[in-house]
């Protein structure tokens, strides 16, 4: 812990605010002013130049009637779902890499699933979006060539979902009702190599006994799991939830870049987070779009809430 | 890492090892795929349109790989490479240099509001960064640094600062105290005790929070999209957007330019490898 210091020394070391003024002036400028500008714009209509009008709480008003904000909030909820169901592979990866034999093969694995991480995000992003082209693309490639994508079409021939047909390759960013169903695909295996990164680290603290134990009692390597190394890392499970529930709600990147700034078509890929910077930078509506911000980040704000009341991290 | 009990116990582990092969097969699996996208950058990109569209999958032979993909990929991504580097490095070290100061200011004595100093700090990691983007931009553009990378050295170091001095400081708590007093004693002044104790004895820890911060600026986009303008600006982010947007895709030159534009990852990992898997659970843990 830090020294407790008086007051009198406190005086003589004046000169120590001075290590934290640089950072404290970086942070004061470019993360608290915009924040606390962005709660007073967003009572004003301001199309970002001289001019602007104080509405009230007009915004507000029109954000909670706006059906494309709506609408946004219920896919980003779905999309919450989705991930959390991508968490999924990288406990798994992580177990298995946990439970070999061999201390080396486990440093070999962790620097190959780092490896991937030398491509820039954005590269990733092109490529999968390149991966669901629908005449090059790697996935209706795969579908063809193992027959799946027949089985597709007799499915929606039954259903009647009118999707997936015949002769017709697959447009998986192009058609609305694939919107969603692409999202989930992509980044299939859903390994993040973080996550694998800091579930091994909660794995280490499992002493050699408790298996020895386990073994003996002849408990099995699914029983192992839930009931000696879930728990060990449900400290780290919960927090990348928490960081993936914040990360999901705000994001709009991945969005933007794989469909395009309407949410791709019928606008089923829209999430708060894009739909916020739409009206900003592409309606020129920065008011209303600072009143979206405030939005979520109360949202935000009441999900961490929530998160930290029932979902405990013990430190 | 605390191997499986069953090889500490047995006399011969390597035996042992053998019977993980369903494990390996497994991990290799995934792992495969991982590491997918990275082949189908680099076979693609010695392919002219016509041996893509005949060929996807599989690499042709290097005699006829088409080297021009890359001398067309080196010079349009180059100047962005560069801007990046300029960006990054810059950004890189301003905020480890404040962050170093700043944990230091925290760790090293509570000083009169130093306690709400470290909760304003704290509620910003809070904070989502989305929120910001909007006003962000507007004080930007009063503060004329649109279309300028300064705007995103700024905008990165101030990103970066809380989650560094917020892991500095806890690791400078950890240091023993008595080498700052033994040096007080010496009368060694605050500066000279960063330059000579906090730097020495933090250097992993400054390594790693140092290419969490590398990461994050090199991988921003949205930032750039909305700052910068002129094309001789342009970082990593932005080129490569406009390069997804056009319309007839020579997919062999795209893939080169990708590839070209992972180089400076791959080097840096290379040299750094330690310090990239182990920043990686650091970063991820504290988030």
């Amino acid at each position: 812990m830090a020294l407790p210091i008086t007051s009198k020394k406190a005086i003589r070391e004046w000169k120590l605010y001075i290590f934290v003024l640089p950072s404290l002036l970086m942070v004061g400028t470019f993360a608290y002013f915009p924040a606390a500008s962005a709660a007073y714009y967003s009572f004003f209509e301001w199309a970002g130049g001289d001019a602007k009008q104080l509405i009230g709480i007009e915004n507000f008003r029109r954000a909670f009637s706006d059906q494309v904000l709506l609408d946004s909030f219920a896919t980003v909820s779905v999309l919450i779902v989705f991930n959390l169901f991508k968490m999924i592979p990288s406990i798994l990866l992580a177990v298995l890499i946990h439970r070999l034999r061999s201390d080396r093969w486990q440093y070999v694995y962790r620097v190959l699933l780092v490896v991937p991480m030398i491509v820039p995000g954005l590269v990733t992003l092109f490529i999968w979006k390149f991966f669901l082209d629908p005449n090059l693309g790697v996935l209706n490639g795969v579908l063809e060539f193992t027959g799946a994508k027949s089985v597709l079409v007799s499915l929606d021939h039954f259903f009647g979902w009118g999707v997936f047909f015949a002769n017709v390759p697959i447009g998986w960013l192009s058609q609305p009702q694939l919107i969603l169903p692409s999202l989930f695909l992509w980044g299939f295996p859903w390994i993040g190599a973080v996550g694998v990164l800091i579930f091994l680290a909660g794995l280490q603290s499992i002493g050699q006994d408790v298996y020895e134990a386990a073994e003996l009692d002849g408990v099995g390597p699914f029983k192992k799991f839930l009931y000696i190394e879930l728990p060990l890392i449900l400290t780290q499970v919960r927090l990348s939830l928490v960081l993936l529930v914040i990360g999901t709600v705000g994001g709009y990147g991945l969005q933007l870049q794989l469909l395009n700034e309407y949410g791709g078509p019928d606008g089923r890929g829209m999430v708060p987070g894009l739909w916020m910077y739409n009206r900003a930078f592409y309606a020129g509506e920065f008011g209303y779009a600072c009143a979206i911000g405030m939005i979520l980040f109360v949202f935000i704000l009441a999900l961490t809430f929530v998160n930290n009341r029932y979902v405990r991290i013990d430190k | 890492m605390s191997a499986c009990p069953v090889s500490a116990a047995s006399p011969a582990p390597r035996s042992n090892a053998r019977r993980d092969w369903a494990k390996h097969a497994i991990i290799l699996f995934f792992i495969l795929i991982e590491l997918f996208p990275l082949y189908m950058m680099f076979q693609v990109s010695f392919k002219d349109t016509t041996t893509f569209i005949r060929q996807p999958w599989l690499p042709t032979n290097p005699l006829n790989w088409h080297w021009e993909n890359w001398t067309f990929a080196l010079r349009l991504i180059l100047p962005y490479i560069a801007n990046t580097v300029l960006v990054a490095v810059t950004g890189t070290v301003c905020s480890l240099v404040f962050a170093i100061f700043g944990a230091y200011f925290f760790a090293r004595y509570r000083m009169p509001f130093s306690r709400i100093l470290w909760a304003a700090f704290l509620v910003l990691m809070l904070m989502p960064s989305v929120v910001n983007i909007t006003p962000l931009f507007i004080l930007l553009k009063s503060l004329k640094l649109v279309n300028t990378l300064w705007a995103l050295i700024f905008v990165g170091i101030a990103a970066g600062q809380v989650f560094t001095i917020f892991v500095l400081r806890n690791f400078l708590e950890d240091l023993p105290r008595d080498l700052f007093e033994a040096a007080e004693m010496d009368g060694a002044s605050h500066l000279q005790q960063v330059v000579n104790i906090v730097i020495p004895m933090s250097g992993s820890i400054i390594g790693t929070l140092g290419i969490l911060a590398f990461l994050n600026m090199w991988n921003d986009f949205l930032l750039p999209l909305i700052v910068l303008r002129d094309k001789e600006l342009f970082t990593l982010g932005v080129g490569l957007i406009y390069l997804d947007g056009e319309y007839v895709k020579q997919w062999g030159q795209i893939m080169a330019a990708y590839f070209v534009a992972s180089i400076p990852l791959i080097v840096l990992f290379l040299f750094t490898m330690r310090l990239f898997v182990r920043g990686l659970s650091v970063g991820a843990i504290k988030g």
